[in-house]
């Protein structure tokens, strides 16, 4: 058991004690360690003006991941490397070719967003050459910019690929460079702080446990089960920040060495994907997008980039809310979730987590370990849509969002599974529409009766998002646009190129 | 004071930058601050001993307070004080000494001065801590007892009880009277229409929180550093509240993360933090929440209803134009939202009305383009609806009724590049090939319109004063009280008066943000650069002259028999422009004249007879094309071609990105900003940036800004206009516009949200007689 927080910053060990376990890395950045660079413009996830970079070890080589440090709690990184925007000039002044590129391409006006796209810039140059425009959007869809119309920026991120590769000493090489060697200084610095023990605060504030195994994860929550699970802390970081809840007793999964993996599962019914409970929304995503790419979208407009790189799907599916955007996707592709509580397992089809608006079927102490996802189905005739209707294409809460999953047989509808987020008090299927296609082929007609059948099905709620009016339409259209798509009229929506690409 | 301020962080372009030419592309001289993440904003100066101040905010929305219940959160380790209006220290009473200098007519809020709640979010305590986390954590313990009354906050339920605004507000001109008979002119007109717009309220959401740090020093001195649109302003406020004199308090304001109006007037969180430091005699620093920068002022929620008339060539017979917006109980805050009705097009009949309903809010506040944001977008929306129902190219509609002069006093334009704008935008998109009738356009599953619309905004100017030291080694250091809000200002002085004195970038710092440098007036209506830039330009030709006569005095100088207007200030120093190998740099005009430092001061009045002979204006036509997906509503704004006429342009980098930038915030307007109530509570509920929904870098497409030349020496000396509003006027038009072109739908509120888009046709009444 250790008291220390011990990580990297710009490669040199700070060990923190003493604090909140709910101080923010952002905080504690401003406030205790006098980098002000890092700013904050919401803190709750929302601007990136406060988005920072993290290095750990994974496979024997860095993965840097930029994350949002308003909601990410300070013990987290614990173990890890952390980069800031002061972190990047050269000894001698020089710049790193993200901070060359938005002066020269005039991405910043007022300046305060820039600290955070430079270093969403940074992440992105660490981990891939030569992305296109798409990637590049992408790489930029967690920061808000009020001031430059963001052109400017978009243009220095395709230009930073373009300068001299950077200065600073302290900065080990992007990935793409494929430079073990000049990775393992910090990939020994990583090492060296990691003496097997897990970490444990203990503060008049509030208590953390970031326990090492499952089997202590598991005991410690069946012991406890007030505790509150932290994951990514993309939900939990806001109880924080926004609610000012206090947080007595956090138990984290991001130590857990089990739960970081997605691994395969195999049983009676066939091969699983299984996503661990620390695996980060990207990850996770990256594993889905191979079995299922008409599911980018889905992956492009979840949330922002850092968020997915500290959000996990775990907690997106335990966290249950009726607008979660992965659910619905997941339930019609057949997914389960795989509960634990103390040494005893079970699993579940996904939708039967989801009793009523925020209530589970998760006993006290019983948290979700996995999830796991069919592999794509062999036969021919397999359809799947991930659709996600927002009012803002980016960093938007789904009005409406739907996962359709259809097998068809000689242009029958064999079986269908329709499921939608935004029109019930949880991510539910739509058993009256799923009957009026099932058996029947696929035209104006069959569709006439499901949109009808969804009227039914839902009796969606109007709030700020939207009405319900609109919702159940929506929700009807999507139907149509199903069957539309079907009959090879693709619709044209910014990300859909590669969707398609994909689906036909 | 014209010396460098130490600890002012006064940018200077990298060295190698090399000579400028006013109009150059520069890259910004505050840029390599920015990146590095060195640029210290308003809550970022450390002091010694600070203390941390959060806000406690009303959760009525009128009454008062009746007691507070503080024991669980002073009993929070390392809380100070809670200083609420019953323990504040002294304040003064009188109204006028809140008035800061922008305030409009009434009684301005008195943050803690009394038990009186007058609008939901109203600072009501503020708990001062060690730390952050202990403030905050202590401020969700304070309990406050209310005695509420009924609240008002819905202007469409209150329309009844409209009054006539008092006009008192700097840069304000009420309506002027009816020209002709409107009304009378409408009725014989053959084509009419009549439409109702509405805009929701908008917050202007600056990337940074509003925060203030008042560093207390040992004598009692406070250097506070305040997000603000001007340093003076701050300090002017906090000196007449609380009495301090001049000498006791500094306001700096090096840096400020973007501000769009909102940093016009003071806000709470400065005079909360200055009571903070006087009462605990020692440093402290407040810094507001995301979701308290929405009860700080807002663009007003705003009904307008025009009606045109026109003959069927086009010719307008009639405009009547009326808006009714809120305000607060306690202000008559105005802007102009009619009056460009009455000058933007040739008519001999028009009607203008603006009124006033006053609500259970807070003041609104100027936000980017206050009034034609919202006012110039319905004139433009109905001359499209004007254009369609005449079956006329909205383009030629506005050629057909070109103001030539302006309209209710007959003036001339000091300048107005109009025309030009017209001309060049509409080739630079393509308009030429748009079809006329709506739906004609398709591409896969989205119907695709184009739409245009005018934009214009006053080109104004203030006066300023400028100081100016020239050191012996050819450093040029410029101050003035002025503000850098992300504008550009600190790169297009230095650009000034490099230009001026031939200096190299990097020789030349421009100082600003700070309330004892030369008085500069509040950054904002755009009126900046005309102003400073002109009194540097007046305290470098001052400096330009003094160099000369010093030059020419020197023994055996090169110059001795030289006029003044035959050398040129370039290369570093002064030439024959006739026999430019003639040549000194500044750096041997000072070492033989033995001079270590010259200083010049210059104070830059506007001409103000000479403008008023004149109607001053920025211009724009902006053209734009969107994508709609009609199963869902959605709307894209695929391609914009904004083309202004806004005189001569300083800084071509920053002003590009000015317009560039505003042309955003018109997509904003157009597709994703209001800030929703709920009247039941009196309160703003989305008040956070997740749903609060500004543009993201996904939803622009290409922007394609033109600047049409013009050169305006009547608006300023140095012949520019100012760039930071005109932007985004008409965007939201063209928008609106081109939906319709797209759909044949017209949404006649903003945001068009994809409900609305998606909503069957007549939402408002239209009377189109053919
Ligand atoms: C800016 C922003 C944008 C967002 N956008 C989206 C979006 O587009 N779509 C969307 O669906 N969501 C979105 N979210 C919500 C959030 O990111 C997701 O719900 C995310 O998947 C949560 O994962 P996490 O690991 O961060 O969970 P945490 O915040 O750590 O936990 C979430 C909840 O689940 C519980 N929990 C976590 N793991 C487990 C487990 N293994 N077993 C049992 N309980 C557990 C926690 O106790 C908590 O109650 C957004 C959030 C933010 C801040
Ligand atoms: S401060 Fe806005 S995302 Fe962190
Ligand atoms: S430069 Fe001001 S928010 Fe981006």
């Amino acid at each position: 058991m250790s008291q220390t927080i011990r990580f990297l910053l710009d490669g040199r060990e700070v060990q923190v004690t003493g604090l909140p376990p709910t101080t923010t890395l952002l905080d504690w950045l401003r406030e205790h360690a006098g980098r002000s660079g890092t700013k904050e413009g919401c803190a709750e996830g929302d601007c990136g003006a406060c988005t920072v970079v993290l290095a750990d070890a994974h496979e024997g080589r860095l993965r840097w991941q930029a994350i949002n440090a308003c909601i990410r709690f300070l013990p987290t990184v614990h173990g890890k490397a952390l980069f800031t925007v002061e972190s990047l000039r050269a000894a001698d002044g020089a710049l790193h070719p993200a901070q060359r590129a938005m002066v020269d391409c005039h991405g910043s006006q007022c300046g305060f967003c820039t600290p955070g796209f430079v270093m969403s810039l940074f992440g992105l140059y660490q981990t891939q050459a030569q992305p296109d425009d798409s990637a590049l959007a992408d790489a930029l869809s967690g920061n808000l910019c009020r001031c430059t119309g963001y052109r400017p920026i978009l243009a220095a991120g395709r230009q930073m690929y373009a300068l001299p590769a950077p200065q600073s000493t302290h900065l080990p090489p992007p990935a793409w460079r494929d430079d073990p060697a000049a990775e393992a200084d910090l990939l020994a610095r990583l090492a060296a702080l990691d003496d097997g023990a897990a970490l444990r605060i203990d503060h008049p504030a509030g208590h953390y446990l970031a326990p090492r195994s499952a089997a202590d994860f598991a005991r410690q929550y069946a012991e406890a089960p007030h505790a509150t699970i932290l994951a990514g802390g993309t939900d939990v970081g806001l109880w924080v920040t926004k609610q000012l809840k206090p947080l007595p007793l956090l138990l984290h999964t991001g130590a857990v060495r089990e739960f970081a993996h997605v691994g395969e599962y195999q049983d009676a019914r066939g091969t699983w994907l299984e996503i661990g409970a620390a695996v980060s929304l990207e990850a996770a995503f990256a594993a889905l997008l191979r079995e299922y790419p008409e599911a980018t979208e889905l992956y492009r407009r979840f949330a922002s980039r850092p968020i997915r790189n500290s959000g996990t799907l775990c907690g997106n599916v335990a966290n249950g809310s009726p607008i979660g955007d992965s659910m619905p996707a997941l339930i019609a592709v057949g997914a389960e979730v795989v509960l634990r509580r103390g040494e005893q397992l079970r699993s579940l089809p996904l939708e039967a987590l989801y009793l009523d608006y925020r209530k589970k079927d998760l006993a006290a102490g019983e948290f979700v370990q996995a999830v796991r996802i069919p592999r794509r189905p062999a036969q021919p005739g397999f359809v799947f849509r991930a659709w996600k209707i927002a009012k803002r294409h980016d960093q938007d809460i789904s009005a409406v969002f739907a996962g359709f999953a259809l097998r068809l047989e000689d242009g029958i509808v064999a079986d269908a599974r329709l499921a939608y987020g935004g029109m019930a008090g949880i991510p539910r299927r739509a058993a009256g529409a799923e009957a009026a296609l099932r058996g029947r082929a696929l035209d104006a007609a069959t569709v006439a009766g499901a949109r009808a059948a969804l009227a039914n099905d839902f009796q969606p709620l109007s709030d700020m998002r939207a009405t319900a009016g609109y919702r159940l339409q929506v929700a009807q259209n999507l139907l149509t646009r199903l069957q539309l798509e079907l009959q090879g009229q693709f619709p044209t929506r910014i990300h859909d190129e590669e969707s398609r690409r994909a689906a036909v | 004071m014209n010396d460098l301020i130490q600890d002012l962080q006064s940018p200077v372009a990298d060295a190698g930058t090399g000579f400028v030419r006013v109009g150059m592309p520069v890259s910004r001289v505050d840029g390599r601050a920015k990146v590095t993440g060195e640029a210290r904003y308003a809550a970022e100066h450390p002091a010694h001993d600070l203390a941390y101040g959060v806000v406690v905010g009303s959760t009525i929305a009128r009454g008062s307070i009746a007691g507070f219940r503080l024991r669980e959160a002073l009993a929070v380790p390392g809380v100070v004080e809670i200083i609420t209006h019953e323990n504040r220290p002294r304040m003064r009473s009188f109204d006028l000494f809140y008035k800061d200098m922008t305030a409009p007519a009434g009684a301005p809020f008195r943050p803690l001065y009394d038990g009186e709640i007058h609008f939901s979010g109203q600072p009501v305590a503020l708990v001062v801590a060690e730390t952050f986390e202990a403030a905050r954590y202590a401020a969700s313990l304070v309990a406050v007892d209310y005695l509420p009354q009924q609240h008002e906050t819905n202007l469409m339920a209150h329309l009844a009880r409209s009054h006539k605004p008092k006009p008192l507000k700097a840069g304000f001109s009420p309506p002027p009277d009816e020209r002709g008979d409107a009304e009378a002119a409408l009725l014989a007109a053959p084509v009419r229409i009549e439409a109702e717009y509405y805009s929701g309220v908008e917050h202007h959401n600056p990337l940074e929180l509003f925060a203030s740090t008042v560093i207390r020093g040992e004598d009692g001195h406070l250097t506070i550093y305040d997000k603000t649109q001007s340093s003076q302003n701050s300090r002017w406020y906090v000196s007449r509240v609380f009495g301090l004199g001049k000498d006791k308090v500094t306001v700096r304001n090096p840096y400020v993360g973007g501000a769009f109006g909102s940093g016009l007037r003071p806000q709470y969180q400065l005079p909360l933090a200055v009571m903070a430091a006087l009462q605990l005699r020692r440093s402290v620093r407040v810094v507001l929440t995301r979701q308290q920068m929405f009860s700080l002022g807002h663009r007003p929620e705003t009904l307008q209803r025009i009606k045109l008339g026109a003959d069927h060539d086009g010719r307008l017979r009639a405009i009547v134009h009326e808006a009714v917006a809120e305000t607060s109980r306690y202000e008559d805050y105005v802007e102009v939202v009619v009056n460009w009705s009455g000058q933007l097009y040739a008519c001999d009949n028009v009607k203008l009305l603006y009124r006033l309903v006053a609500l259970d809010q807070s003041s609104p506040m100027d936000m980017r383009a206050p009034g034609a944001a919202h006012g110039v977008h319905a004139l433009e929306v109905a001359m499209d609806e004007l254009a369609w129902a005449l079956r006329l190219d909205p383009l030629e509609l506005r050629l057909r009724n070109y103001a030539e002069q302006d309209q209710m006093k007959g003036l001339p334009f000091s300048s107005k590049a109009l025309r030009d704008c017209y001309e060049q935008g509409a080739r630079r998109f393509g308009w030429a090939r748009r079809p006329l009738a709506p739906r004609s356009m398709r591409a896969g599953s989205e119907l695709v319109g184009w739409g245009m619309a005018t934009g214009t905004w006053d080109a104004m100017q203030m006066f300023a004063r400028a100081g100016a030291v020239l050191h012996a080694d050819g450093r040029l250091v410029v101050s003035s009280a002025a503000t850098d809000i992300g504008t550009g200002t600190y790169t297009a002085m230095c650009t000034l008066a490099a230009d001026a004195l031939g200096l190299r970038l990097e020789q030349v710092m421009f100082q600003l943000g700070d309330s004892t440098l030369p008085v500069a007036p509040i950054e904002g209506g755009s009126s900046h650069v005309a102003t400073v830039g002109s009194a540097v330009a007046g305290v470098c030709e001052k400096l330009r002259k003094r160099l000369f006569r010093m030059a020419r005095r020197l023994d055996n100088s090169p110059f001795a028999k030289a006029r003044f207007d035959e050398v040129e200030f370039a290369g570093g120093g002064l030439r024959l422009r006739r026999q430019p190998s003639v040549a000194m740099s500044v750096e041997e005009v000072m070492a033989a004249a033995g001079e270590a430092r010259l200083e010049e001061k210059y104070l830059m009045l506007p001409k103000v007879l000479k403008q008023k002979q004149y109607l001053r204006a920025t211009h724009s036509a902006v053209f734009c094309e969107v994508r709609v997906d009609e199963a869902f509503g959605t709307v894209r704004v695929t391609r914009v071609v904004s083309a202004v006429a806004a005189g001569r342009i300083i800084s071509a980098k920053t002003a590009r990105s000015q317009v560039s930038g505003a042309v955003v915030w018109g997509i904003s307007q157009a597709l994703h900003e209001e800030t929703h109530a709920d009247h039941r509570l009196g309160r703003f509920m989305n008040h956070n940036l997740a749903e609060y929904h500004v543009t993201v870098n996904a939803d622009v497409g290409d922007i394609d800004v033109i600047f049409v030349d013009e050169d305006d020496r009547i608006v300023s000396a140095i012949g520019a206009k100012g760039v930071g509003e005109i932007g985004i006027v008409g965007v939201a038009a063209a928008v609106c516009n081109a939906i319709f072109h797209a759909t044949g739908r017209r949404v006649r509120s903003t945001p068009m949200t994809p409900e609305k888009v998606m909503a069957p046709e007549g939402d408002v009444s239209v009377s189109a007689a053919l």
